[in-house]
């Protein structure tokens, strides 16, 4: 069992919560609005922190300091930035993992420890992928031709 | 016809969970037969447990094993919960009467009442305790025990998937201790089952023999109130054994979630928590008014009148029904005082009954809101909150809506339950005392409330007890959803 901070209720946020807690782990959401946390599922049952994640009071009521993973999926990449330097470097947080809306902010992640994940690069990477099989494929079609 | 298919997998998920919940029921009805060691002579009750517990499980058995397999990453929804819960409880309940009925005791009505009386830890009798076997008297505690906790926090602690996340609201059993549901029931039980072992030793240190002890811990820290003496804890006219039963009963009245701070050492929050607060508020205010206006009358030394005054305050408010002496002999205001704690019961998300400290405290600090509000400048932005377990809790207005209409449709039934009883004959204020009591789920007693009352008296505190237990609008749901899909079904063929 892993005591899980996310942060962003949002598409990403609410289905890495659900996931999480279906799974058994323990989670904290914390979005701005409250109406993010419609999107959860119900078989969600962790809790919702209904603040700004950039008020150090906020990140103390989900117990950042007791949290062994730490997800950050807002869409504004400064506020990842700053809550995921809080985490790593002020609260030890074992594993902290960021969203990169915009793929060049990724250079402020270097060598901080903090594991970045950028959709856009993801999205190009599995293009890649499936276009070199299929390339591939159109490949060992002819040759079996 | 596609929504008459989905219609159909959901309710083949119900009758699952029902399934399942029942099989559980069937075990509890085992726990009494433990005993047997102890008490070898009452074997030949025995099978009075067995035949209902094998019925029960071979009815569950059917309900689990032959309802088609659905996907397993099925929630349910609030609605869904509520109809499980409703009818896992009255299958409980019927089934809890067997006992009484196969031995010989009760007719079906008066099991049915005792039996409801047990499972929402009333604690309103009609079994008497002087000649019925040590079996019954366990199995009565036992029910109060599941009863305090609630059959969906047993099971969801052990064996179900935390995917009923719908039924562990509509138990009304909504505060949770630790973000994962599983968790989070778990630590209730685990808090609860502690309290009733500690219960326990005190009982058995303070001069309780060990099978009354077992009884009155269980019967305490569920606030329900089942004693197996004629006059329950004034039969030992000890004031360890009192101060004892004070203490489980303010423990079994406050909240999961506040135990969960306070057993984490967290006092400052403990005594923010508005529940709390209340509580002491009221106990402060109640106990010297009682001993002034009304206990007075009654005893000769200081001591004994404070004593008398503290045990039916903490038992009023707390909703248990434990007692020292009789209430007839009590003048109009010390009676209407008890009808007061009564309706206004215990914690929310405790095994309490009555309308919740919650829902009293906010309904107050929002008038205290409304006033001062009037005083401030238009444009002002304030936040109102209150302390709920170990977090700050923003009040919305809808949330005073919710307890305010909860307050009024309780008040309203309790005005029907007790003009049903005047048309018995019996005098305002037993009447109100005793409905308040069955509706509070507290199980003080006036004297209406004996083997010989008329079975309409029975059948009125039996459907008040449920509708107190499961506080009203999960039933409502439950039964308006059933009508409603029944309806669906046979309009579309």
């Amino acid at each position: 069992m892993m005591y899980v901070v996310v942060i962003g209720c949002g598409k990403t946020g609410s289905a890495i919560a659900d996931l999480l807690s279906k799974n058994g782990e323990d989670v904290v959401v914390v979005d701005k609005l409250n109406s993010s946390f419609n999107l959860l599922s119900p078989e969600y049952t962790g809790f919702t922190v209904n603040g700004d994640a950039t008020e150090l009071e906020i990140l103390l009521e989900a117990k950042i300091d007791k949290a062994d993973l730490m997800i950050i999926t807002t869409e504004i990449d400064s506020v990842n930035a700053m809550v995921s330097q809080i985490a790593k470097k002020l609260y030890d947080v074992p594993k902290v993992i960021v969203k990169i809306n915009e793929p060049l902010k990724s250079v402020i992640y270097r060598n901080t420890g903090i594991i970045t994940l950028s959709p856009t690069d993801l999205f190009i990477d599995k293009l890649r992928d499936k276009l070199s099989k299929e390339e591939g494929k159109a490949l060992d079609e002819e040759r079996t031709i | 016809m596609r929504y008459i298919n989905i219609l159909k997998e959901r309710y083949q998920l119900i009758i699952k969970y029902i399934g399942i919940l029942t099989m559980a029921a069937s075990a509890f009805l085992l726990l009494p037969l433990l005993s047997l060691p102890f008490y070898p002579e009452e074997i030949k009750y025995s099978y009075s447990f067995l035949i209902p517990s094998i019925f029960l499980f071979i009815i569950g058995y059917i309900f689990w094993k032959y309802t088609k397999h659905n996907r397993e990453e099925v929630s349910l929804s609030l609605k869904e919960g509520g109809i499980i819960v409703l009818i896992s409880w009255l299958i409980a309940v019927i089934s809890s009467a067997l006992p009484f009925m196969l031995i010989g005791m009760l007719n079906f009505t008066q099991a049915i009442f005792e039996s409801m009386s047990g499972w929402t830890t009333t604690g309103l009798s009609v079994v008497d305790v002087t000649t019925a076997p040590k079996l019954i008297l366990l199995w009565r505690s036992i029910m109060q025990f599941f009863g305090g906790a609630g059959l969906v926090v047993v099971m969801m602690s052990s064996v179900l998937h935390p995917y009923g996340f719908g039924l562990y609201k509509a138990e009304g059993r909504s505060d949770q201790l630790l973000p994962h549901v599983k968790r989070s029931t778990k630590a209730i039980m685990y808090i609860y089952t502690g309290y009733t072992v500690a219960g326990i030793l005190l009982y058995v240190l303070t001069g309780m023999s060990l099978f009354d002890a077992f009884n009155h811990s269980l019967a305490a820290l569920s606030t329900g109130g089942f004693s197996t003496q004629v006059d329950s804890i004034g039969h030992y006219n000890s004031l360890s054994i009192e101060v004892v039963t004070w203490i489980l009963m303010l423990l079994g009245t406050t909240n999961f979630a506040t135990h969960f701070a306070l057993l984490k050492g967290k006092f400052k929050i403990f005594f923010k928590n508005g529940e709390i607060r209340l509580l002491l508020i009221l106990n402060s205010i109640f106990i010297p008014i009682l001993i002034f206006f009304s206990v007075n009358k009654l005893y000769s030394s200081l001591p004994a009148i404070t004593r008398r005054s503290i045990f039916e305050t903490i038992t009023a408010i707390s909703t248990t029904g434990f007692s020292l002496d009789t209430f007839n002999t009590w003048n109009a205001f010390g009676t209407f005082s008890i009808i007061i704690l009564m309706l206004i019961g215990g914690g929310t998300g405790s095994t309490a009954g009555g309308i919740k400290l919650y829902r009293i405290y906010l309904i107050f600090k929002s008038i205290i809101w409304e006033i001062k509000g009037y005083f401030l400048p238009a444009d002002v932005v304030k936040k109102n909150y209150i302390w709920r377990g170990e977090t700050k809790l923003d009040i919305k207005s809808n949330f005073v809506m919710e307890a305010a209409n909860y307050v009024v449709l309780y008040i309203f039934t309790y005005f029907l339950g007790v003009l049903i009883f005047l048309s018995q004959g019996y005098s305002i204020s037993d009447s109100m005392f005793e409905f308040a009591s069955a509706l509070g789920t507290v199980g003080l007693s006036i004297g209406i409330t004996a083997v010989d009352a008329p079975p309409i008296i029975l059948w009125t505190e039996t459907l008040g007890m449920f509708l107190g237990r499961l506080e009203f609008f999960v039933i409502f749901f439950a039964i308006i959803k059933i009508f409603k899909d029944i309806n669906y079904i046979y309009s579309s063929k």
